[in-house]
């Protein structure tokens, strides 16, 4: 606090609970997965490992993580290249219909997933590829690449077009321009952008949920369908998986925040929501 | 760098043909980066989206789903739901961004962790913990029975109350980030003089910083509305039978009936509302940029 007037000490005392509200739901998932009971609670009743080996003791969850896992890393890889690529493309060049390209880069953060859903589920049955992981790894792809596109876009922010200009002019080719010029600029920014997608691809849920099959089922579908059922220590497990996921992102998200001394960098980011 | 530019430039408005033939050959390969998107965007986003609307006009679908009651009502539950989740989610997003506004540095990152917390956590993760805080006897209603408000445990789940929370804690952070940026557009000097000319704590804040944040809180309320209406795993998760939202009315076309041009004509009519207030968000974060620069 910059001063310590009542008012403000009414603020802090007013915002405990609302950052209480954001804070505890996530903070109970860890506990509750190593909690030594039959049953869920919380708190904790004691410490134990059970859950969590029951977990890694039961295919249908191991193979759901093995399934979420697989999608993630198409959804990583291609966000990566196309995203990566597509914000070098468009640093510093102005053409006609730029715009427009943007737009439909951007496009897939603001349609409804449930849309989505639906237009894959129809599009993949249509081309036959149904059955697999593949489809599902795709359709997570085209909602993770705007992210890697729009964290490679603010890493190039700072780059002069003028330097990749004067490299050229003395002599260095289109591969040794994106070697030497644009790869050590956007490392932070792909990297990011992959713990984005990776992020945006292991908690998708409706998009998996329309697209799976026995031998496609991901983590949240499978925590979707028992959830409705019963809330059972292995679901517990699973969300601390997700979790740590989570605080990975998280930590090296505020990282990123204290390096650029500017915590309005990350609003951009915020624009699509899984829900 | 200067002379890169003066060496570099002339060649881009000599006329084709004219400049090096080097410069031309890179002018092509910077194509060759925008085609993969373009290329996977069009085959993986915008033709199964055509499908969609094209599959949306067969069997008169609009008029038929326009009239189910009960696509009625899920309208009628998304407007009241999202409505609902988006002014609890100002109120108490506004509440976080002040004291962001208003903490040191140390503490502002501390309490952006925070706040992006359930920015990464996953839906179903959250659901789940919500819905182990929420169960009969869950920490909540111990607690409520400990402070002696309830004799028994009372039902907070799956129930219109339980869908609302879990929509406000999912919405929280993208409510905080446009309220946080326009109040740190606020020159602290307006504070300052209206405190030396006398004025108290209270109508500084109703004076000066309410009315300043008014774009942030309104781009704020137009985003998590956006959001809140495409929610679709929490009214099944943590709602009841009547919480169903437009989006699990999809699904219900889709997966239960199978009816697949009923299905795709409400997913129109869902884009199109969205697509219709992103119109009016960008418009809205627009007038919020003039105004700080004014």
């Amino acid at each position: 606090m910059k001063t310590t007037n009542p008012q403000h000490r009414v603020l802090a005392l007013l915002s405990v609970p609302v950052f209480l509200f954001l804070v505890i739901p996530t903070a109970i998932v860890v506990p509750v997965a190593l909690n030594d009971s039959r049953y869920i609670t919380f708190p904790p009743e004691g410490f134990s490992f059970a859950a969590v080996a029951g977990f890694f003791g039961d295919k249908a969850w191991t193979s759901a993580l093995t399934a979420s896992l697989q999608s993630a890393g198409i959804a990583v890889v291609i966000g990566v290249l196309l995203g990566s690529t597509a914000a070098i493309g468009l640093h510093g060049r102005k053409f006609p219909g730029r715009s427009a390209v943007m737009g439909l880069i951007l496009a897939p953060m603001i349609v409804p997933t449930v849309v989505l859903a639906l237009a894959f589920y129809q599009f993949f049955i249509s081309i036959g590829m149904v059955g697999s992981i593949l489809p599902i790894g795709l359709a997570h792809a085209v909602i993770a690449t705007p992210y890697v596109y729009l964290t490679t876009r603010a890493a190039l922010a700072g780059l002069n077009p003028a330097l990749v200009r004067s490299a050229q002019s003395l002599g260095a080719g289109p591969l040794s321009v994106l070697r030497h010029v644009y790869l050590p600029i956007i490392l932070p920014g792909l990297i990011s952008g992959a713990l984005f997608a990776f992020s945006v691809s292991i908690d998708e849920t409706v998009m998996s949920l329309f697209m799976q099959s026995p031998s496609a089922t991901t983590l949240p579908v499978k925590m979707f369908t028992d959830i409705q059922f019963n809330l059972t220590p292995k679901i517990a497990v699973s969300s601390a998986l997700l979790v740590s996921v989570a605080t990975i992102g998280l930590l090296l998200q505020v990282m990123f925040v204290l390096r650029r001394r500017s915590t309005a960098r990350m609003l951009p980011l915020a624009v699509s929501a899984q829900t | 760098m200067t002379a890169a530019t003066l060496t570099v430039r002339p060649q881009g408005r000599r006329a084709p043909g004219e400049g090096n033939p080097k410069a031309r050959r890179r002018l092509s390969g910077w194509w060759l980066l925008l085609a993969p998107i373009l290329v996977f965007d069009v085959i993986l986003f915008l033709t199964p989206l055509g499908k969609l609307v094209a599959s949306s006009f067969a069997d008169n679908a609009y008029q038929r789903v326009l009239e189910d009651p009960l696509v009625l009502r899920s309208l009628a539950n998304t407007l009241s739901i999202s409505l609902a989740s988006t002014i609890v989610t100002v109120v108490l997003g506004y509440v976080i961004a002040l004291v962001l506004w208003r903490a040191g540095n140390i503490a502002r990152v501390v309490l952006f962790a925070v706040v992006l917390l359930p920015f990464w956590t996953g839906i179903l993760v959250k659901n789940f913990a919500w819905a182990v805080l929420l169960q009969d006897n869950g920490i909540v209603n111990a607690f409520l029975q400990g402070i002696g408000l309830t004799s028994a445990p009372i039902e907070l789940l799956h129930n219109r109350f339980a869908v609302i929370v879990g929509l406000v804690h999912c919405l929280l952070p993208y409510a905080v980030f446009p309220i946080f940026s326009s109040l740190t557009a606020i020159d602290d000097r307006l504070g300052l003089a209206a405190r030396s000319l006398g004025a108290r704590e209270g109508s500084v804040f109703r004076r000066i910083t309410l009315p300043l944040s008014a774009p942030g809180i309104s781009a704020a309320g137009l985003l998590v509305f956006i959001i809140s209406t495409g929610f679709f795993i929490t009214p099944v998760v943590m709602g009841g039978p009547g919480d169903m939202m437009i989006a699990n009315q999809i699904d219900y076309y889709a997966r239960q009936l199978t009816d697949f041009s009923g299905a795709a004509a409400l997913a129109v009519v869902l884009t199109v509302m969205v697509s219709i207030m992103v119109a009016v968000y960008q418009r809205v974060l627009k007038a919020g940029g003039q105004h700080e620069d004014n």
